[in-house]
């Protein structure tokens, strides 16, 4: 498996170039093409799910002290993100076939997106500051513009403030890079890692810590470095919305964070309590914000916000519940939140709109639409048996037992004021009576339907997680043994 | 431990499973096979419910399930109450014009929701609870919503406070977990030992209040009941959950935590404001069934008061009449389902005289009537009787506090009464409206009468023989052994004596003034009926024209008004408070990138300077 490990890099990355060149002649052959390379990459990332290791690429051998070599780590914290990036990537692929005809350029948009998805898998694998900044300015250039993809004047508005603010934050985490190559004279985290450990930060340690939280932050949309991100998520073609929403924001954002504070700079105190405000506060204001919206993809993009609080909330407690409960909130979301947007995505399909108060009927028109964005919106919501109950519960569970009461509170009431928006998102869309104009309605193409049926099940299938979990060791386990692990190390 | 399939097999298994299975078959169906779908639902609610019956007369633990599921007192007499009531109402939908057009999804969810309710009321793991728990607040939002575009605001604002209590069940699981290390609801009984353990016990009290419909967490069960299907209401507010929340509310107070004075006050608090406020709001409905959900908000009251006693006749009074409640509550709902099938309309104004043609549904609500108007010897009446006895018995326990408990549950009844004399005249008894035509109406067809009147026997029959029938079997196993009863009540000899009387009555009408009838002005208890101040014989009286006087008066005037711009109502209160800070922060994001950058750079300042600490 060690060998594959590049491999979710390279066959992406390829496969961006590749895509448009075969393809020029043969339009059917973009999507067939762009569906396989995606259930390889799935296939590939569920099957190293149980493996890890370190793959130095090009086998330098990096010793101490010498900053040669790329190094890539896949461990149980990376397996996770890697099968959350290629599964939620692969039902995005799904859904963009026929999703996809009404913009013009069909391959540009292949390429982008597989650029998007080498840029993530390689975020998640690298094992080095300056690699994980090359993949993330990847990541990001091909989501700038895959957010402007439609290139009217909003798009292209959300996608300018996108570009603006993702590149300070990747100025700062390069001044970040900067100041600990200069105070370690290396860039490998583990290297990093070891100097670090057993001692307290120095003063340029610290700032570039507030640099990268600051700048990873603000990839990861927490308050108040979130203010992009309900112009951009809305704004892209809805398979983009679903990942950006999905997983972006947490390959990203919130993985290198947690990556970073918990195995590289050791989970001080300060920045513990640092990343639990910051979850704290975009949980309540993303959800109250989410609340008043009218736009469906708007008012999702703003439960990104809040949902993602509640990751960093849960792993800024830094108890190995918390770190449990946050990694597998951060699973269950990429999954409901790339599902609702496909559903947003196959309601203004069919409709011409994604405005609550012109929608309605659409239970009756849109049967398979209406029960995946169901599923959904109680999964995110926190209903059981849905998966987004299970997490909830844990970081409830969490959060008293670490004895932070007031949090647990927070919790349950932003789970609340998520229900009551959830319910009238169900409610304007699908309970009501139909408006005039939506006699033609009807239900999303095969290769749509499928895509959401696929995710709406994985919705109840990721509850078992939680029930097995509890028994085995799985795959959160894995993952949040990684982190607990200390310095970024030796699986 | 035995396998799954023995725990299938057991009765008990078959009780939640078989419903479950009855609704995934009735799922599966062709969605035309509207008839076949209620015959699938009410013989596998009919299963279910005689399997619960088995469980009910067989008692004792399931061997192997002792940990997640438990078979006591409490438990199995709701449970045999949850499974009646899912069949009663099967039976009735079957025959209900309104269900057809969404029959398929209907009886599904119904059969799961009676799955999913034994399954709660059997669960002995909290975890397991709040699964189930939320669960039927799932189901509870589709079958509310299933009844059409007209009742989904409905069904959200249902589902928000149901699900929002259902949020704070899990802070109060999660809590009683930590604290105890077991997820047992039949562990040792939690001390009140320090501010969690009060938090957790309002916790769960706020959940089983929210499912009851207890002010102030009752504003879902007016709209619900005037918005979703009659036997939706029938069976969700008004039995099902009303069961549960006070199943849940008993549970708790009496296995899992040891309620001390203060917290029976608040307990007490709640049902007495309950009684009162709700059943003020019941008086001046014009909607039957928002009428109706009203009381059944008030009756939560009698139930909460009970409990709240802290003695064991309380308890078992409160218990009593949750049974009752469910069974005269939902014959009522059936009752206006009923008419609105027949008259097209639940509107007070737009009823009348219906007591010829429907003569089935008028003795169902005349009964059920005076059975929630505590009218002896009907079973509504003992179950009240007990209650007061419990509130006597609590004092002592927090002062003289107990004759404000009292006097709201008594003054509580009387207005109870008050409210369905005037329900009873204006569908039954009154003329119908000018302008409106009731000629055409027929009694309801078998399927629909036979719940009802058999509802209508259970509340006679509990009356009368409520020590030996519901008493000794249900009532007292559950609320924890037998306790003597303070004050004297022999129903037997009661009703013997009433109905002597009431003969005596019909031979000295017989003999002194048979034949010799006199008209005279309609009596209206001193009310000013119409534009002309003298009642007059001519003075045609319909049911709303009742009670202007107490709508008028101040300063329940102001009050009435208050309750009609929502202040009273938590949700909307709610929303108004939640809109304002929402305002608040649309206006900070106002798509301009310089201030965005502005905050990037402010929360870069305030993270160097935490970190730096």
């Amino acid at each position: 498996m060690d060998n594959l490990t590049p491999m979710f890099v390279v066959i992406p990355l390829a496969a961006g170039f590749v895509i448009p060149m075969v393809s020029r002649r043969l339009r059917a052959a973009s999507d067939v093409f762009g569906v396989l390379v995606m259930s390889a990459l799935a296939v590939m990332a569920a099957a190293g799910a149980r493996r890890g290791g370190v793959y130095a690429v090009g086998d330098w051998v990096s010793p101490q002290g010498i900053p040669l070599g790329i190094e890539m780590r896949l461990d149980g914290l990376a397996a996770l993100l890697l099968i959350a990036v290629n599964a939620i990537g692969l039902a995005a692929v799904v859904f963009s076939v026929d999703y996809m005809r009404r913009y013009t350029s069909k391959l540009r948009y292949y390429s982008l997106f597989m650029f998007m998805v080498a840029g993530m898998n390689g975020v998640v694998l690298s094992g080095d500051f300056f690699n994980l900044f090359v993949f993330m300015e990847i990541a990001a250039i091909a989501s700038y513009a895959l957010v402007g993809f439609g290139c009217g004047h909003e798009e292209l508005e959300a996608s300018f403030k996108y570009l603006v603010l993702g590149s300070v934050a990747s100025a700062f985490i390069l001044i970040g890079v900067a100041i600990v190559y200069n105070m370690t004279g290396t860039l490998n985290m583990a290297h990093v890692a070891t100097r670090l450990a057993g001692q307290p930060l120095g003063r340029p340690m610290v700032l570039a810590l507030a640099l990268f939280l600051c700048g990873f932050g603000l990839k990861a949309a927490l308050v108040p470095f979130h203010a992009w991100l309900p112009d951009a998520h809305p704004s892209a073609p809805a398979p983009v919305s679903a990942m950006l929403s999905g997983v972006v924001i947490k390959a990203l954002g919130i993985y290198v964070m947690a990556r970073l504070l918990f195995n590289v700079f050791g989970a001080g105190a300060a920045a513990l309590a640092v990343l639990r405000g910051m979850g704290a506060l975009s949980m309540v204001a993303g959800v109250m914000l989410a609340i008043g919206q009218w736009d469906m993809k708007r008012l999702f993009a703003y439960h990104s916000i809040s949902q993602i609080g509640y990751v960093a909330l849960a792993l800024g407690l830094g108890t190995p519940l918390g770190i449990a409960g946050g990694l597998f909130h951060m699973l269950n979301h990429s999954i409901f939140k790339s599902l609702l947007f496909l559903t947003a995505g196959a309601v203004e399909y069919a409709t011409g709109t994604r405005d609550l108060k012109r929608l309605g009927g659409l239970r009756a028109r849109m049967p398979v639409t209406a029960g995946t964005s169901f599923v959904a919106s109680m999964s995110i919501a926190g209903i059981p048996p849905f998966n987004g109950f299970w997490s909830k519960l844990i970081i409830v569970l969490a959060c008293v037992q670490a004895g932070r009461h007031g949090l647990a509170l927070a919790a349950v009431a932003v789970s609340l004021l998520t229900l009551a928006s959830f319910l009238k998102v169900q409610r304007y869309a699908f309970f009501e009576a139909a408006k005039g104009g939506t006699e033609h309605v009807r239900e999303a193409p095969p290769l749509m339907a499928l895509a959401m049926v696929l995710l709406a099940l994985l919705c109840a299938g990721t509850s078992l997680l939680a029930l097995t979990g509890i028994a085995s060791p799985a795959l959160i386990d894995r993952a949040a043994q990684a982190l607990q692990a200390g310095v970024f190390g030796l699986p | 431990m035995n396998g799954l399939g023995d725990i299938l097999r057991h009765p008990v298994g078959l009780t939640i499973g078989v419903p479950l299975l009855t609704g995934l078959i009735g799922r599966l169906l062709p969605r035309a096979w509207r008839r076949e779908q209620g015959i699938v639902a009410v013989a596998g609610t009919a299963v279910a419910a005689m399997l619960a019956w088995r469980v009910f007369a067989a008692g004792g633990l399931m061997p192997g399930a002792g940990p997640w599921l438990v078979v006591d007192g409490l438990s199995r007499f709701v449970l045999a109450a949850v499974a009646t009531f899912g069949f009663l109402i099967a039976l009735f939908s079957l025959g209900h014009a309104a269900v057809p057009p969404v029959a398929r999804e209907y009886y599904a969810y119904l059969a799961w929701t009676v799955g999913i309710a034994c399954g709660a009321v059997l669960a002995n793991d909290l975890i397991l609870l709040l699964v189930l728990w939320g669960l039927l607040g799932l189901t509870l939002y589709v079958m509310i919503g299933l009844s059409g575009p007209d009742a989904s605001a409905a069904a959200k604002k249902s589902f928000v406070i149901v699900g929002g209590s259902d949020c704070l069940l899990m802070l109060g699981i999660v809590i009683v977990w930590l604290l105890t290390g077991s997820t047992r609801m039949n562990g040792p009984v939690l001390p009140f030992t320090g501010g969690l353990t009060y938090a957790a016990f309002l916790c769960f009290a706020a959940a089983a209040l929210a499912k009851a419909g207890a002010v102030p967490v009752h504003s879902w069960v007016p709209d619900c009941g005037e918005k979703a299907l009659a036997p939706v209401t029938a069976f969700l507010p008004a039995s099902l959950d009303k069961l549960l929340g006070i199943y849940l509310l008993a549970r708790v107070t009496r296995g899992m935590f040891a309620p001390d004075a203060c917290m029976n006050l608040v307990l007490m608090a709640v049902g007495a404001v309950t009684v009162v406020a709700a059943v003020m709001m019941a008086l001046v409905q014009h909607d039957l069934k928002r009428l109706l959900s009203y009381h059944a908000v008030s009756q939560v009251g009698y139930m909460v008061l009970g409990i709240g006693a802290g003695t064991p006749l309380g308890l078992a009074g409160g218990l009593f009449h949750m049974l009752n409640n469910a069974v005269y509550k939902s014959a009522l709902f059936l009752c206006a389902g009923a008419v609105e099938e027949k008259a097209g309309t639940t509107d007070l104004d737009r009823l009348g005289g219906l007591a010829r043609a429907m003569p089935a549904t008028f003795a169902t609500c005349l009964t059920a009537s005076l059975a929630i108007s505590g009218i002896p010897p009907l079973n509504g009446f003992f179950s009240k009787w007990m209650v007061y006895q419990g509130i006597v018995q609590s004092a002592g326990a927090a002062g003289p506090v107990w004759v404000v408990w009292l006097a709201a549950a008594m003054i509580g009844s009387a207005l109870t009464l008050a409210s369905f004399a005037k329900v009873l005249h204006a569908v039954f008894l009154c003329k119908p409206a000018a302008g409106t035509d009731l000629r055409e109406a027929r009694e309801v067809n078998w399927a629909m009468r036979a719940p009802m009147l058999a509802l209508a026997a259970v509340c006679v029959l509990f009356g009368v023989l409520a020590v030996p029938l519901p008493l000794r079997t249900m009532i007292l196993p559950a609320a924890g052994g037998d306790t003597p009863m303070i004050g004297v009540w022999w129903s037997g000899t009661a009703t013997a004596m009433m109905a002597a009387a009431f003969v005596f009555g019909l031979l000295l009408y017989a003999v002194s003034r048979a034949g010799r009838a006199r008209e005279c002005a309609t009596y209206v208890g001193g009310e000013i009926v119409g534009a002309s101040a003298a009642p007059a014989a001519s003075v045609e009286v319909t049911g709303v024209d009742f009670y202007r006087t107490i709508e008028e008066m101040q300063p329940l005037q102001s009050i009435y008004a208050a309750a009609g711009k929502k202040l009273f109502d938590l949700y909307d209160v709610g929303t108004s408070v939640l809109f304002y800070f929402v305002e608040a922060l649309r206006k900070a994001h106002g798509g301009v990138l310089p201030v965005y950058l502005t905050w990037v750079l402010a929360g870069l300042l305030i993270l160097v300077w935490r970190l730096a600490q």
